[in-house]
């Protein structure tokens, strides 16, 4: 177990701060053609997949070419929702002026539609991460993935529901702009819900068609190959990325904060939630591009929009600097990690871990007159 | 019995209905990407060209004679057209003067190698015949009227270009009737088109050919114009050429009240306010509400937008989440994290962390 961040002062989240603004203004100045050639590379790599994968599916026969075909189509929509997808949207490749890598135009092979993404993701996760009632990835408003979070009765499914939530990730993902919980709590009226769920409507008929209808009818006799290839792609792409992304902010050792806390936060006490609200998983260069290189959760909440080809090579400077500065910097293996995740999503689901909350430890001074600091989690699981 | 013809409109839609979905489906991604792979000028989404010949016009002119791709629109004598390269992964664009008439079945460019110019120095030394150039729609108002004549085209330097564009679809639709050419260059050997330019002269008794060389102690002389062509007020006039010139030009038109008769092309930079001290005075262009509001160089684009009353789409307003992205089409802007200025026409700038140096045209 790590040692808990150290509280920074104002001066010292500044000083922090403007350390990490140094990182992000040499590596700017640093992109280029380089940054550009991986991503095509990766981008070649999904489309090659993308073909293979198809004409497997529909003119081949038996059960290898069946085992090739689905593979290369999951690998294809792995990488087109994470290295590709999730890193375009972000802008991470706006600098270039290539349309196909233009943030705001780009759409995924996600039943999620790219402009709910865009705001859902990377403006209110990205902005207000780990706030708790104003960051909605915080066990996406219905799992209990931290002792802060309020027990309610329905957390005790939570293993199952958990469960639930992997295999239909990208529909998990695809319905959380729409609020459909402030529909019922009555913060929001049944209008606005149709009104926001259009642009999903529309997604999700593309998706369902393109998989389960038009594809399938092309293979004409291959039909429920096609069907069956589909959508074990699709839950291979689900289990995965659900895996990557609750590794990313759920693990033991990562921070939640309450609204009053982050206020009137600085620039370097942003940087400092965005450290402390996230976690890596270490491993090879294939997992890191398999993850979108969301296996550096740290870098890419630091640097959202840098290129995620370069958080490897701004991590260990990116620990240096939090070394300095007494801030713990959460990782560790996929399986420590995905653990981790496991085991407080059971223990969480009981009542009795509400009791573990340890609200002292901040990472972030609290405004004077603003009451309680961050809550950490697992430093009494240590 | 007659079966009556399928509704035009329900054709069309069902057209535009399969078309987007095979777009979405194949055309958009993979038939794109692929056609790039393999080096075709092909393309479903992007005017293109593949480059056929490159001609060394002059010591510092090459004309890059094009074969664009089925989305090039055609173009108007004297428009010009955008070319856009990437430079170590930046893609950059600049607007070159189309040389070749519309009727001509490819389409030229030509480019003044500019000192120390990063695409026109990129476009001189890399691009040779078989590559593919990424083009925009051709543009411009600086163009020949319907019924042009009788016509004075008035050029210097690489300004000869979109004259000499009108000069061919006039000779090619054989309406060459009355048009007098003056082009002023620094020596004969800078005179692009030189061959061509005579051998029309030959051809077309309706054109008078007046080179006008420095090196011969012929440079820009409003005396001399005047006595040249002493019948210009009665031509339409297209001029186009360094600043110098223009200006001079347009000063000679307006004195003599025939500003209304002359046509011009110039590019204009705004020119920077003051970077640092005293908050200055700008106006922001906004091309798609059609407004100009008023702003200071003090605090954010976003700042003073939403001070002015507008509201354009923004988020996080710290710079990361690219909601407020908004293409600049010119000014010069810095920004408020790197402090970098920058001046570059067309480019995508995020509101919230910049601020306006110059004058600003965004397409809000």
């Amino acid at each position: 177990m790590t040692t808990p961040s150290r509280t920074l002062t104002r001066d010292e989240a500044d000083a922090f701060g403007r350390e990490l603004d140094a990182l992000r203004t040499e590596v700017l100045a640093d992109l280029g053609q380089r940054d550009v050639d991986h991503i095509r590379a990766v981008i070649k790599v999904a489309n090659t997949c993308e073909a293979t994968g198809r004409v497997l599916l529909h003119v081949g026969l038996g059960p290898i070419t069946f085992a090739v075909g689905t593979t290369a189509l999951t690998l294809a929509k792995i990488l087109d929702n994470m290295e590709i997808g999730h890193n375009v949207m972000h802008g991470q490749y706006d600098w270039t002026g290539d349309p196909a890598l233009a943030g705001h135009a780009y759409e995924w092979d996600n039943a999620c539609d790219a402009g709910d993404w865009r705001h859902s993701h990377n403006y209110e996760h990205h902005t207000f991460t780990n706030i708790l009632g104003k960051d909605r990835d915080v066990g996406y408003g219905f799992l209990r993935v931290n002792e802060a979070q309020a027990w309610r009765p329905s957390h005790l499914a939570q293993p199952l529901t958990a469960l639930a939530l992997a295999v239909n990730f990208q529909w998990g993902v695809a319905t959380h702009d729409l609020r459909i919980d402030e529909a019922f709590a009555g913060k929001q009226s049944f209008a606005a819900l149709r009104e926001r769920a259009r642009p999903f409507l529309r997604k999700a008929g593309w998706q369902l068609g393109k998989d389960y209808v038009f594809y399938p009818a092309l293979a004409l006799g291959n039909a429920p190959r096609v069907i069956a290839g589909n959508w074990l792609a699709n839950l291979g792409r689900n289990l995965w990325t659900f895996a990557v992304i609750f590794c990313g902010h759920f693990p033991e050792g990562v921070q939640v904060y309450d609204r009053a806390d982050t206020e009137h936060e600085s620039r370097g006490e942003w940087y400092a939630r965005q450290l402390n609200g996230s976690a890596n998983i270490e491993g090879s260069r294939w997992l890191h591009v398999l993850t979108g290189h969301l296996s550096h959760q740290i870098e890419h909440h630091l640097f959202p929009d840098l290129p995620a080809s370069r958080y490897p090579e701004l991590a260990p400077k990116v620990r240096a600097i939090c070394a300095r500065y007494g801030q713990s910097y959460a990782t560790g293996s996929f399986a420590k990690q995905l653990g981790s995740v496991a085991k407080r999503i059971a223990t969480l689901a009981l009542p009795s871990a509400r009791r573990s909350v340890k609200r002292a430890s901040a990472a972030v001074a609290p405004r004077p007159a603003v009451a309680p600091g961050p809550h950490r989690v697992g430093a009494m699981a240590a | 019995m007659t079966t009556p013809a399928m509704p035009t409109s329900a054709a069309r839609t069902w057209r535009a209905t399969a078309t987007a979905v095979a777009r979405g489906l194949f055309l958009d991604r993979q038939a794109e990407f692929w056609l790039g792979a393999v080096g075709s000028a092909r393309s479903f989404r992007h005017v293109q060209a593949r480059v056929i010949e490159v001609i060394a016009e002059t010591p510092d002119v090459k004309t890059f004679v094009l074969a664009p791709n089925r989305r090039w629109p055609g173009h108007k004598a004297g428009q010009f057209a955008t070319v856009e390269v990437e430079l170590d992964g930046v893609r950059v664009r600049r607007c070159y003067s189309i040389a070749s008439p519309p009727s001509a079945r490819t389409l030229s460019i030509t480019v003044k190698r500019v000192p120390g110019g990063r695409v026109s120095g990129w476009l001189h030394d890399h691009v040779k015949a078989g590559q593919v150039l990424r083009l925009g729609a051709p543009a411009g108002e600086f163009t020949l009227p319907d019924a042009p004549r009788p016509l004075l085209l008035l050029s210097g330097g690489s300004g000869i270009t979109p004259v000499m564009s009108m000069l061919r679809e006039l000779a090619a639709t054989g309406a060459v009737d009355d048009v007098v050419f003056v082009h002023h260059a620094r020596s004969a050997t800078d005179v692009p088109f030189r061959g061509e330019l005579a051998r029309l002269a030959a051809r077309h008794p309706g054109l008078r050919l007046i080179l006008r060389l420095d090196d011969e102690g012929g440079g820009f002389d409003e005396a001399a114009l005047a006595a040249a062509v002493p019948d210009r007020a009665r031509r339409a006039t297209f001029v186009c050429g360094p600043t110098g010139l223009m200006d001079r030009v347009a000063a000679m038109w307006a004195q003599d009240g025939l500003a209304d008769r002359l046509h011009q092309e110039r590019f204009v930079v705004p020119a920077p306010r003051a970077a640092s001290g005293p908050a200055a005075r700008v106006q922001l262009s906004l091309a798609r509400a059609a407004r100009t509001v008023p702003a200071s160089t003090d605090g954010s684009l976003l700042e003073q937008l939403e001070r002015a009353g507008e509201r354009p789409a923004s988020g996080c307003r710290i710079g990361i989440c690219h909601t407020c992205t908004c293409r600049k089409t010119s000014g010069t802007v810095v920004n408020l994290i790197t402090g970098v200025e920058s001046s570059a026409p067309d480019q995508d700038i995020q509101l919230c962390i910049s601020a306006a140096r110059s004058d600003l045209e965004l397409a809000l």
